[in-house]
């Protein structure tokens, strides 16, 4: 049973390669426009804004590769905001509050596994069902809560750039090896390619996928930590639309909606370009919702060319 | 494969070139002399309170003969606004001003603009911190206190009242919640407050839940008046309308005709254009390093129906 991702054909690497080109031109072109964007402050903004975007994103792409496909991360993200509010307001050590709200995270994403592969229920519609159940209970937690003003040595973890930025590359590394040095890792693949020949060939899909939403999960908290951290306060109306941010941050990088084919480096360069064009465009004085709108351009644009590739791929 | 990669080119220089176009050359010289300052406030898609402060801040700037960026966020994401206030930083402008989403956001992008020497002021919502050198702002406390007096004098039967609140800890919200509450308890009323995060759909959700629940409620308060507006929705679907009154806070357009109409029973009105005003020139001032206004608490005033005429166009 060998790795699909392993076929390294022409085509295969020049996909990989385009989303990095195009993040290097928009990044020249906005630094060309703009004196105030090509300074060392501005670069470390932009690694730092994109630094829970990326955490987030981390989960969804082994998720996305295995062909699996996870809504409510945005719902659960607002969950274990709540979680680490209510925990610090009744004054369980910082600590504490990092490794629990871990482990909450990675049990809720244990649990959208579960519901999954459990039931057969298709993932769009089993997370979305968990979208609004995170969401609800969220609410239920901390509705009528201040959660703010936490102490300094929480605070820290979101403070300045080196720390959060470091939080981010570590999550980078793990998800790599976790795709590249683990059997468990490199089936994500297999699976995606094909849930039936994998389980054929002996691949315990069931067991793996519940393992590829629990990082999933993981991954969400520690992203909630980071941004509970930086704004010192958490409410229960954060991550919405988070879930599809981080799948299109994703899908910008080259990892495919269909599964099988992807990488962290990929997600890497589509959480860059996105925050990349978002901060350019600010500095060029673009409305916020003139970023929308490019954004939305750039997610067509990204899966253009993967539809127009495929069947190139097809035809050959 | 080389058409293609060239097209993707192609296409990605057209999307940068169009962002140009749509900065229409607002591509500022920190040495040309003239002062450039960022705005970023609450998004102006979801309430009009805050759109309309858009436009007086612009206004006012272009009086001032500074440029203004308008850096608002289009949803009222507070990891967003920082964002845009530490872009805003790197952009080199001279002074900010935050209309808040959340007051508690700010602390290390503050230190970072004073470190640069970039003089930033709050409007509407006070921002704890002292490296903010000004405020315009209605006075929240006392404007309340007036129309928890108000609801006083206007409601015949005592009971309960239900509060529409902001995002619990944001610092407008809780001091019209304060205002309010402080009054009504004082004579009489029990008060059930519920923090609707300044989203009418929220509001009304609650406002309809809490009528479904709660028979006694003789009065809503909406914090904001998108808010009231949908408490009054609430009432209206419920049949309730003139059995329970409905007030507001803010002053809008829709508001006044909903007064007009006789349902919606008084609003607080706040001059934002005031607020505008004063904060564009304080922060100016305070750039050119000229005495400047460093607090200003504007008093609103209640609007029913009585004086409602005045105040529509």
């Amino acid at each position: 049973m060998e790795v699909t991702s392993r076929i390294s054909t022409r085509s295969q690497i020049l996909k990989g390669i385009q989303p990095l080109i195009g993040l290097v031109v928009i990044y020249v072109a906005f630094a060309a426009a703009s004196g105030t964007f090509r300074t060392f402050d501005t670069a470390q903004t932009i690694l730092t804004q994109a630094v829970i975007l990326g955490t987030m994103a981390a989960g969804p792409t082994i998720v996305l590769i295995s062909g699996g496909l996870d809504l409510s991360i945005g719902s659960l993200f607002a969950l274990v905001a709540v979680v680490i509010g209510l925990m610090l307001n009744a004054h369980v050590p910082v600590a504490v509050v990092v490794v629990l709200s871990l482990v909450f995270g990675a049990v809720c994403g244990t649990l959208n596994g579960a519901i999954t592969v459990g039931t057969g229920i298709p993932a769009f519609i089993g997370t979305l069902g968990m979208m609004k159940v995170y969401r609800g209970i969220a609410e239920l937690l901390g509705a009528n809560q201040d959660m703010s003003k936490f102490p300094d040595s929480f605070q820290a973890i979101g403070a300045g750039y080196l720390i959060p930025i470091s939080i981010m590359v570590v999550c980078f590394l793990l998800v790599y090896v976790f795709l590249s040095r683990t059997r468990m890792g490199f089936n994500c693949y297999a699976i995606g390619g094909s849930n039936e020949v994998s389980r054929l060939a002996g691949v315990p899909v069931r067991k793996y996928y519940l393992i590829y939403y629990t990082i999933g999960g993981f991954f969400v908290a520690v992203s909630a930590l980071i941004l509970a951290a930086r704004l010192n306060f958490t409410n229960t109306s954060w991550g919405n639309g988070m879930e599809l941010d981080a799948i299109a941050a994703v899908i910008i990088g080259g990892t495919s909606l269909s599964g099988g084919v992807g990488g962290i480096g990929r997600t890497v360069i589509g959480v860059l370009i996105v925050t990349t064009l978002n901060t350019g465009l600010s500095h060029l004085g673009v409305s916020s919702s003139w970023q929308r709108v490019s954004i939305g351009i750039v997610i067509i644009f990204a899966v253009w060319l993967d539809v127009v590739q495929r069947r190139r791929e097809l035809r050959a | 494969m080389k058409k293609l990669a060239s097209l993707a080119l192609a296409l990605l220089f057209v999307l940068c070139a169009a962002g140009l176009v749509f900065a229409g050359g607002s591509g500022e010289k920190a040495a040309g002399g003239k002062i450039t300052i960022a705005y970023t406030g609450f998004p102006g898609g979801q309430t009009p309170f805050w759109a309309q402060m858009t436009e007086y801040v612009k206004e006012e700037a272009a009086a001032q003969g500074v440029d203004l960026i308008d850096l608002s966020p289009t949803v009222a994401d507070a990891a967003q606004q920082k964002d845009s206030v530490d872009n805003a930083i790197n952009r080199g402008v001279q002074g900010i001003i935050i209309g808040s989403i959340d007051n508690r956001a700010f602390g290390e992008s503050l230190r970072r603009a004073a470190a640069k020497k970039i003089v930033v002021v709050a409007v509407d919502t006070a921002i704890d911190d002292p490296q903010v050198t000004a405020l315009a702002q209605t006075d929240n406390l006392s404007s309340a206190r007036v129309m928890g007096q108000y609801m006083v004098d206007h409601l015949s039967t005592k009971g309960k009242v239900l509060i529409l609140g902001g995002t619990l800890g944001h610092q407008t919200g809780d001091a019209r919640r304060d205002g309010v509450r402080q009054v009504l308890e004082a004579n009489g009323f029990e008060v059930i407050f519920r923090a609707a995060d300044w989203d009418p759909a929220k509001a009304l959700e609650i406002a309809t839940n809490e009528l479904q629940a709660n028979s006694d409620i003789v009065a809503i308060f909406g914090a904001w008046d998108p808010g009231a507006l949908a408490g009054l929705s609430a009432v209206k679907q419920r049949g309730l309308l003139g059995k329970v009154q409905v007030f507001g806070f803010d002053g809008l357009p829709a508001a006044f005709k909903s007064i007009k109409d006789g349902e919606l029973v008084a609003t607080i009105k706040q001059d934002n254009k005031q607020m505008a005003q004063v904060i564009v020139r304080s922060l100016v001032a305070q750039i050119k390093g000229q005495p400047s206004v460093k607090k200003l608490l504007i008093d609103g005033f209640v609007i029913d129906k009585a004086n409602v005429d005045q105040y529509m166009k």
